[in-house]
This record gives C-alpha cells, structure tokens and sequence, in this order.
C-alpha cells in the first residue's frame, strides 16, 4: 500500500481538482513531501503524503497526532493544517508553505541577527507557545529547526508529531521528549509528570541560542547533558528545587556555584538576561510562563521587535535546497559540507533512537528514521561552536534526539496510568 | 453500567425542547468558572496536580463545541439512503444503541480505558450525522470507530486484534456480518477521518463529573453518577450538550436518586437549570422507553431485521 501511489511524484498534477503539484520537497518523518498550488486560493503549499504503515497500522500515529492538535490549534504563529484528503489510498496532509527555519537562521554566518531581531523571534516563538499551553496542549519537540519561517517573516511552530493534551491529574508521560540539548532538567531527571514548563525550558534553550548563535548546552548524553546546564547556571540547591530529589532518575551532582550569567552572554541586555534567567529556572513550578515571558519588560523596553518583515533571511542554496516546510527534515539533503564522519555516526546511531522518540507504542513505527534525516540535514551546515571533544576524537557530538532506551522499559513508561480505571 | 433508576421520585414536568439552550462561546459560564476554580481554586488545583483542569478553559474554543447540534432532533434525522431503505427513525436509534453496545463488549476485550470507548462512541454517532448506514456500515464502522479513537486517545489496540476478538465473539452464531479483515478496517479509518472532517479531540464528562462530584462534597455518589454518565452514550447527547452540562444531569439525577440535597450547590453554579432537568429528562426518558439489559444490551430479534434492510457487505 505504501508504494502504491510511487508514480505520482512527478509532479504537475491537479489533485482532487484543487492542488497543482509541484516539484518534491524531500522525505520527511512519516510521508513524500510537494510543493503545490492550492488553486483555490493562489498560494503555495506544501503537501505531506501519509505513507501508510507496513505493519498494517493504518495511518500513521504521529501523522494522526499532529491532525488531531493542529485542527484545533489556528494561530498566527502555528503552522496551518490547511486541509487534508484521501487520495489513491493515502492521506494527504495541505500544510502553508514555508520559506525557511530558526536553526538555518542561527546557522546563518552571514546573518547578523540584531537585539530587535532576536526579540522578534524569541516574542513570535513566545506567542505560539502560549497559545498551546492555552489549548492545553504540549508540544514536546520545541527546537530551532521545527520553528518555520515563512516568506511573511513570520515563526510557526510545527512538527506537532510529540505534541499531546495535557491536564490530565496524574497522568504519567513520557520524559523521552524533545532533542537532548531542548530537554528540561526535570525531564533529564526521569519525571513523567510534568507540564507546560517544559516547553519553557526549551524555549529558554533557543533564545539563548538567538543570544549566541549556538545551542546552549550540547550534552552527549542524559548525564553529560545536566553537567553542562549545571555548568552554566549552577547546581540546583534544594531550596532553588525542592522536589529535585524525589525524580525518579535523580543523581547528585558535585556542586558547582553559578557563574555570572552575564559571562555567557556578554551582548545580552539585562532585560534579556532577566527573562533568560527566568525561563531556564530548575524548578518547573517557578519557571516563568508563556504568557508571563511575553508580558516580561524585555518585549516592551528598547529596542522594539523587528517587524517580521524586516527579518534578516537566510540565503537560499538553489531553489528548494534550504526550503523548509512543516516537519521535513530532509532525508536527500542537497548539500553535505560535513565530512562523512559525522553522517556515518548520526544515521547509524541516531535514527534508532529518533525512532524511539516517537512512539508511544515503539512497534508502531517500524520505519521512522526521522531523526537521521533531521541529522543529516544539521550537518549540512558548518556548525558554529567547535566541541573539543569530538575533535581530539574522545566523544562523539551529534545532534542527540534520545538517549537509547530499553524498548520495553519505554514502553512500560508510556500511558499506563489508569485514569478512567473505574466504571469500566 | 447500571440498571435502571426509577424515575418516579422526579416531579418536574418534561419540558419541551424548544426551551433548551445550548451554552456558547460568546455566552460562558462566568458563574461557573467563579464558582469552580475561584473560591476553591486551591483545592481544584490541588486536585488536579500539576495542572487546573482543562475543561473550562478549553471547551469553548473547541471543534467539539462548535460541531455541537443546534437542533436535538438533528441527530435523528434518518439520512435519505436509509431511508429508501425503509429504516424508521425508530429503528435508526436501535441501530445506534445497539452498535455502542457492540463497541462497549469489543472495548472490554481488548481492555482500552474509558475514555477511549466514550471517544469511540462520539465518532460513530457523529458520523451518521453525515452519512448513512447503507453506505457506512455500522458493524464495520463501530470497530473503525473504536481503532481510530485508540489511536487518537493514545492508547493504540492493534487492528489485528479487534478483528481476532470480533472474530471471537461473533464467530460462532451466523454472524458473519459482523466479521471484517484487517485491510476493511484500514480502509474505513480513511473514510472514517474524511467524515469527521478530520476533527478528532472530543471532550467527555468524566473529568468534570469528578470534579464537580468534589466540589459539590459527594464524592460518595461518584460510582452510580460514572455509570449514568457511561449510558449516556447510548444516547446522542454528546453531540448535542456541553460535557459539563451532561455531568450535571447525571449528578442531578444522582443526587435525587440517592437523597442528596444539591440544590443550594445547583442554585450557587448558576448554571441554567432547564437545560440540566432537560437532560436528565432525556436520560430517564431513555431508561424508561428501551429497558436495556446492561449486559446483553438489545435483543437480536430486535437488531436483525434493520440490519438486515442494509445492503449486504460487498
């Protein structure tokens, strides 16, 4: 079934009397991505084919997540599910078409990104994230490269593949969410109950990432990784953190002061730093909220955001090979500067964990390579910071998604609370 | 599931459908949010953990509530296919009763939570809002149903398991029509998501019901209020009322069953009550006029004819 429909990739085709296909986009988690002309409305759009899984499991879970939340969420910094239809036996997903992401931006080297500029993205990120949380829903996979830029300027969240509703009491998730160096010193200490902060922690990570132009804290594992955050911003104290130590997977750590923030981001204003210092806060019930960062007096101090119009955009490797739209990590990348080294050891390694990642049930995705995509597609680009230890050859450092974890382990982990238990 | 409560100690009238109204997103309920998570915000908040309810906050702004029917009678209209084929209002009902007693039995084989049934059953009722039995077969449809909102609620039966346990429990008689393959399902979750329109998050009353059963301080009604809320979908009210609004009937009725005096905590929610007895009405109505045997739910003798008026599976 999967196959089925491998002639119509050519393009040029009026889809359901609507789309004028165009050329492929690329591979991305779950589906053939094209670029179309939505005739209806003259505008480019860029449609996602729902491969339908080999192991007979019907339309893919992460491609039903990401129906189920986007049909729901209409904002102008979402993406925008604009329709979805059957066609020769697979589902199609109608996305708005998008220019461009933050990670090609911060990658950018010739982009200088001014205070007005950062705070415009870091506010359009901030507004997108709020009106999630206020639709009681969590998006998991904040990073640079899911936050779209579309020829407006203006930043979409997407990739709402990890996304789910919360709210529920009690209810366990999942804490094998988001890439590593996105991921919250809650999550990395094994909580499954968490909320909305989470999502905060990420957001911090990419501001500061604005800030400097390269990720905040590149762990290469669980452990490295709060090593690093604690590093830069100090080991929690019990009195910053009181239910630190009742985290499943908590380990103490030797303690290290915190540093001058100010150190790590010489450039930054104070207004910036104050809001940094909030959302990167250890305890997730006193970090700052969406609404609360967007109220914060770094949005209404000098310099005003840059009219998303006005963004710096990042240049164009040929006609589609910087191109981003929702979700597409591409797999057949145009352009690989990086040396192979560091392609062998990502897809060999990373496309099992980013497969990990996604599932809820693992054995439902028995082909989700999408994180070697997504790797292949960051090494495409020079990196902007030199990680001595994957120099001298001492420690690997790719863009992690996951640690490996056992499958059933995982498994176990995931939504076995019994929260209807009774009545049933 | 629960027998059926005796409707004898209500002495209200039934009242006409023309004075329900359906709440709306222009037309909150402030007195409601106050009342639930103002004064005893803490303790609601308590209660939820790490997060306030979503119910409030969410409801209005979404899908499910503006697909809620303007009109009650909506949901038995008989779609013209079916109709031609003889298939009464009446029987249309049956139908539907009956074929969420068969996702119900397949749910409990395949053992999925609460919440995945109630979705399940919300699907299918949707769906024969827009379409018709003749095209859309119910007993394809109610495991489709049942598949996708597993799926969508996160907790995933494989579909080669719903066929083996349809298998299982339809095998036997000459039931045959009942049985379908792995690959019929697969094609109906398609044409299932194209008829919902692709709109998958449904709210249920169950959170509210707890909720509410909290703060009104009878916690101890909780099991006989769930099981009137689990009946509930053998009725269209889902697609018609809010959630928190069919929670409330079935603390009304409970609370009337079992001699609990509501009314100043009713009078305090502000809520409009006609639209709360309408509903109980309705439930007790649906008790008192199908009898249902909560375990074997409709007799065949009943089912067989109408299903029969329906085009054999091709």
């Amino acid at each position: 079934m999967a196959s089925g429909g491998g002639d119509d990739d050519t393009g040029g085709k009026l889809l359901v009397n609507r789309y004028l296909k165009g050329e492929q986009l690329g591979e991305g988690t779950y589906g053939i991505v094209n670029k179309a002309i939505d005739t209806k409305t003259g505008n480019t759009v860029a449609i996602k084919r729902i491969r339908i899984g080999e192991k007979k499991e019907g339309v893919n879970f992460t491609a039903l997540r990401e129906i189920k939340l986007l049909k729901e969420l209409k904002d102008p910094n979402i993406i925008e599910l604009i329709d979805c239809f059957p066609y020769k036996e697979n589902l199609h997903l109608v996305f708005e078409f998008m220019d461009t992401d933050l990670e090609a931006v911060i990658k950018d080297k010739r982009i200088v990104l001014s205070p007005a500029d950062t705070k415009s993205y870091a506010q359009m990120m901030l507004k997108g994230l709020a009106f999630c949380h206020k639709k009681w829903v969590l998006h998991r996979d904040m990073k640079p490269n899911n936050l779209l830029i579309g020829a407006d300027g203006q930043l979409k969240l997407a990739d709402f593949g990890l996304a789910r509703m919360f709210g529920s009491p009690g209810r366990n998730f999942t804490h094998q969410v988001f890439a590593r160096w996105y991921r919250a010193p809650e999550l990395l200490f094994g909580s499954k109950q968490y909320g909305s902060a989470v999502d905060i922690w990420a957001a911090g990570c990419i501001f500061a990432e604005l800030l400097t132009r390269r990720p905040f804290a590149q762990g290469s594992s669980d452990i490295d990784q709060l090593g690093k955050i604690f590093a830069a911003l100090g080991t929690p104290k019990s009195s910053q953190w009181p239910d630190m130590a009742y985290l499943p997977d908590y380990v103490e750590y030797q303690y290290v002061a915190a540093p001058p923030l100010r150190t790590l981001f010489p450039l930054a204003s104070d207004d910036a730093l104050d809001l940094l210092s909030k959302m990167l806060t250890y305890d997730p019930k006193a970090r700052i909220t969406a609404q609360q960062a967007l109220e914060h007096r770094y949005f209404s101090s000098l310099p005003a955001p840059t009219i998303p119009s006005q963004l710096p955009r990042p240049r164009r490797k040929g006609d589609s090979g910087n191109n981003k739209i929702p979700d597409l990590n591409l797999q057949d990348g145009p352009v690989v500067l990086s040396p192979p080294r560091k392609l062998r050891r990502v897809t060999a390694h990373e496309g099992m964990e980013g497969n990990m990642h996604r599932a809820d049930k693992v054995d439902e995705h028995p082909s989700g390579t999408r994180h070697t995509d997504d790797m292949s597609s960051q090494s495409s680009r020079i990196p902007m910071s030199v990680d001595v230890g994957a120099v001298f050859g001492t420690r690997p450092a790719p863009r992690p998604t996951l640690n490996s974890a056992d499958k059933s382990h995982l498994k176990r982990k995931l939504d076995m609370d019994p929260e209807f238990g009774f009545g049933e | 599931m629960l027998g059926q409560p005796d409707p004898t100690n209500f002495c209200f009238r039934k009242p006409s459908h023309s004075i329900r109204l359906r709440q709306t997103p222009s037309h909150p309920p402030p007195a409601f949010s106050r009342s639930l998570f103002g004064r005893r915000d803490a303790r609601v908040r308590r209660l939820a953990g790490i997060a306030v309810p979503r119910m409030a906050a969410n409801f209005w702004a979404s899908s499910h509530c503006k697909q809620l029917l303007d009109n009650p009678e909506d949901a038995d209209l008989v779609p013209a296919a079916d109709r031609e084929r003889g298939i009464t209002p009446e029987e249309f009902r049956l139908v539907k009763i009956h074929m969420s007693f068969h996702i119900w039995r397949l749910a409990q084989a395949v053992k999925v939570r609460q919440r995945v049934i109630a979705t399940a059953v919300t699907y299918f009722r949707r769906v024969y809002t827009r379409k018709s039995m003749s095209e859309y077969d119910p007993r394809l449809v109610a495991p489709t149903c049942l598949y996708l909102a597993s799926k969508v609620e996160e907790s995933t039966v494989q579909a080669r398991l719903l066929v083996f346990y349809i298998k299982k429990m339809c095998g036997t008689g000459s039931d045959d029509k009942y049985r379908f393959e792995i690959k019929d399902i697969l094609e109906m979750e398609m044409k299932l998501l194209e008829a919902l329109d692709y709109y998958l998050v449904v709210f249920h009353p169950y959170r509210p019901l707890l909720q509410l059963l909290q703060d009104a301080g009878i916690t101890d009604l909780t099991q006989f209020a769930w099981g009137l809320v689990n009946d509930t979908y053998k009725m269209d009210l889902i697609l018609i009322y809010a959630p928190y609004m069919i929670a409330l009937a079935c603390i009304y009725i409970a609370s009337v069953l079992k001699d609990k005096d509501t009314t100043s905590w009713f009078e305090e929610l502000r809520v409009d009550m006609n639209i709360v007895k309408n509903i109980s009405m309705e439930i007790l109505d649906f008790y008192d006029t199908y009898k249902i045997d909560p375990q074997r739910g409709l007799p065949e003798d009943k089912i067989s004819p109408v299903l029969n008026k329906l085009p054999a599976k091709s």
